[in-house]
């Protein structure tokens, strides 16, 4: 009777569930290592990370931290990873604009200009992004002209079919300075918005944060780049023979990648826009503009920061999705980490399960770091109910 | 209702202010300039009719191209002589989906777990080989029908396991449901495309030497647990939109854990959810184009690689106009049937 009863208790048989799944699952970790170690004996693979510090030999076509081909296999790790943030943060700038522009166009009152948008979003939404990714490459890309006939962008960069040629700064030391300048000022801001705040609470008083807003995140940043970029000497590419010489060649990998990501992610915050914007309620617009508001201060004070709200956890979610997607790269041999370290370095050293491990890892730190950052946004903007 | 003469209407919203009329012309000749050219290529200045490349007239699609490589986009390699099992399955494939679908209510489950048990060792059988059928080799699938295969059977593997993640986030059991949690969060996590070659290098390597497991299935295993996250994340939406007295009567009713959960919970919740699903293999459709990376040629990698075709060099619009359509097809009469059973629902 008694045993009957301890079989039957619910606590009892929760913990007798917990206790097996966990068993199940020590028992099946512990076979695949065993498998996997005996595995890599017979193929004569050592475990460890002591690859990493053997010298690359890998050439990579496409860099931003001065790495060579006789530097080691951790800091080609790093160039993947550099190329990675570097898709990702201009394709997700790009795309929130575009997405915002056509996500406003198709609530537009315009019926041809809404639906112009409606059908860009129907079209990219429906197709595979592999599909924008090999379609730029080797469709669009692949069909510009020769070096010698590039399409001139006012005389200083210059598109072809090996990509898009920018001047570069010869020396980079003005533009360091432009950058402290540029962060100081930003520092600045927050600071003084955090002054007017609490000034507010105390006083009532509104401080002139616009103009000071203008001036600290826009003007002085505009200033610090120009006399930075007039302060330089620049290195303009010259057409030389059959190719341009000099400046910063941004390969067509790259560009082919980042418009794939943009045209189509585009689609996605479009709709997300749209829906934020469609669930403020009109009367709060209307109520806007029975007390005088202007059509422009109704949707940047009424209508665009309620809708953040409902916009802002779907947003984090595409801008992830930029993220992982910009591994989609590997398939036309753009150099993210994808491609250089699982792709180039595996099949050099074979150490499969550490580089893995390592490139997975990158994914999901930058992911938590930026749901943690969106996160904290979240909960900045959030509604609170008191 | 008055009648609005449609001219008028039209005047009205197209050029109802200098505005709006301004606009209307920028965005006519917009389009203009993109359709006709487009129009021109596609449609006027293309061939239709012929068999080699001679036959094509320069300057517009060669639709040719198309023809003699139908086949191609629709089997891969797929031996000739024997498509017509491909056909057969698709066909089972098809009448098991209607006979579910049009079944009386109280038939329509049994039904369904009948389908689910014969049909996917069945299309296998048939798309293989081997009991009287001629082996064919998974390296020789291809095109519409592989991307349709990974689809379906990756989320034959994607939709229980989606289910048990998500009622593992729901449970009770703490442990359980941090398991449950790291297991979605991880594979929401990190690129399929990763997945793909982590799914590719890994297997073989975990498990016991000797045991070969084919690539195609490394490359279904490895989406089809990419998939089952998203999928729990989708069925979670629906058990949480299912009010907790559900559960609670059919406690009160007697019935243990999983008869709640197997009469009461999951069917109401299942219902809720399928949108959401819906969209999950839309995205799942998509995303099995990334097989192109482990060489694997669904119909985007059959579109691809017939552009190394010496015969047909320069015909990368036509491969590419023609792929992107049956992907947008499929993928955009899915989504439609998703946004109208989440209006019935509503409703």
């Amino acid at each position: 009777m008694n045993v009957l009863s301890f079989i039957n208790d619910k606590r009892v048989r929760d913990w007798f569930y917990q206790i097996a799944l966990i068993v199940l699952l020590v028992g099946l970790t512990v076979f695949f290592v065993r498998n996997a170690s005996e595995n890599m004996v017979k193929a004569g693979i050592a475990s460890g990370f002591d690859f990493l510090w053997r010298t690359s030999g890998i050439e990579v076509p496409f860099v931003l931290t001065g790495y060579t081909q006789s530097d080691d296999i951790f800091a080609l790790f790093w160039v993947g990873v550099a190329n990675t943030m570097l898709v990702t943060v201009i394709a997700i700038a790009l795309a929130t604009l575009l997405g915002f522009a056509i996500g406003i166009a198709r609530l537009s009152s315009h019926w041809l200009l809404s639906t112009i948008a409606g059908a860009y979003i129907e079209f990219v939404r429906n197709i595979p992004l592999l599909f924008f990714v090999l379609f730029w490459y080797f469709g669009v890309i692949a069909a510009l002209p020769q070096p010698r006939q590039s399409i001139s962008l006012f005389g200083v960069a210059f598109l072809n079919n090996r990509g898009i040629t920018i001047p570069l700064p010869d020396a980079p030391g003005n533009f360091r300075w432009a950058a402290l300048v540029i962060l100081v000022s930003w520092v600045g801001y927050w600071l003084a918005s955090a002054w007017a705040r609490k000034r507010k609470e105390r006083t009532g008083q509104d401080a002139p944060l616009l103009a000071i807003g203008l001036g600290l995140i826009v003007v002085v940043p505009a200033l610090a780049i120009a006399w930075a970029s007039l302060a330089t000497r620049w290195d303009i590419p010259v057409l030389r023979g059959f190719n341009y010489r000099g400046g910063f060649v941004v390969i067509p990998e790259f560009v082919a990648l980042l418009a794939a990501l943009v045209t189509y992610t585009a689609g996605f915050i479009a709709e997300i826009v749209r829906g934020g914007i469609e669930s403020v309620a009109k009367g709060q617009s209307e109520a806007a503009s029975a007390l005088g508001l202007r059509p422009g201060r109704i949707l940047s004070l009424v209508v665009i920061p309620q809708a953040l709200r409902v916009m802002t956890p779907p947003l984090t979610n595409q801008y992830l999705n930029v993220l992982k997607n910009s591994s989609f790269g590997a398939a036309i041999a753009y150099p993210d980490v994808v491609s250089l370290f699982m792709g180039s370095a595996l099949n050099n050293t074979g150490q499969a399960i550490e580089i893995i491990a390592m490139t997975l890892a990158v994914y999901l730190v930058i992911g938590l770091a930026v749901s943690a950052l969106m996160n904290w946004y979240n909960a900045r903007i959030a509604l609170v109910t008191r | 209702m008055t009648r609005v003469s449609s001219l008028s209407l039209w005047r009205e919203r197209l050029f109802g202010t200098p505005f709006t009329g301004f606009t209307s012309v920028v965005l006519v000749v917009l389009i203009a300039w993109i359709a006709i050219p487009l129009i021109r290529w596609a449609v006027i200045d293309a061939t239709w009719l012929g068999s080699t490349r001679a036959d094509c007239a320069p300057g517009g699609a060669c639709w040719v191209f198309i023809r003699a490589r139908f086949g191609q986009f629709m089997y891969g390699l797929y031996p000739v002589d024997q498509r017509w099992r491909v056909d057969i399955a698709g066909i089972l494939t098809l009448a098991g989906i209607l006979s579910v679908v049009f079944a009386p209510q109280r038939l329509r489950l049994k039904l369904a777990v009948a389908m689910l048990v014969i049909l996917p060792p069945l299309g296998i059988w048939l798309l293989s080989g081997g009991f009287g059928l001629r082996y064919i080799e998974t390296r020789e699938w291809g095109g519409l029908m592989l991307t349709l295969f990974i689809s379906i059977y990756a989320s034959l593997i994607a939709i229980p396991l989606g289910i048990l993640f998500a009622l593992g986030r729901q449970s009770e059991l703490r442990i359980i449901r941090l398991i449950s949690v790291i297991f979605i969060e991880f594979w929401r996590g990190v690129p399929i495309i990763a997945v793909i070659f982590l799914a590719s290098l890994l297997l073989p390597l975990i498990l016991p030497g000797g045991i070969g497991i084919d690539r195609l299935a490394r490359a279904v295993i490895g989406l089809g647990f990419v998939i089952a996250a998203y999928m729990a994340e989708a069925v979670r939406g629906g058990l949480q939109a299912l009010p907790r007295g559900q559960r609670e009567a059919a406690t009160a009713l007697g019935l243990n854990y999983w008869k709640a959960t197997g009469l009461i919970v999951l069917p109401q919740a299942l219902r809720i959810s399928l949108p959401a699903m819906t969209n999950e293999f839309i995205a799942l459709i998509k995303n099995t184009t990334l097989v192109l990376v482990v060489s694997i040629l669904d119909l985007l990698g059959i579109a691809q690689a017939s552009l190394a075709d010496p015969n047909w060099v320069g015909m990368n619009m036509e491969a590419y106009v023609f792929s992107g359509a049956i992907y947008w097809l499929i993928c955009f009469a899915l989504s439609r049937w998703s946004r109208s059973l989440e209006k019935k629902r509503r409703l």
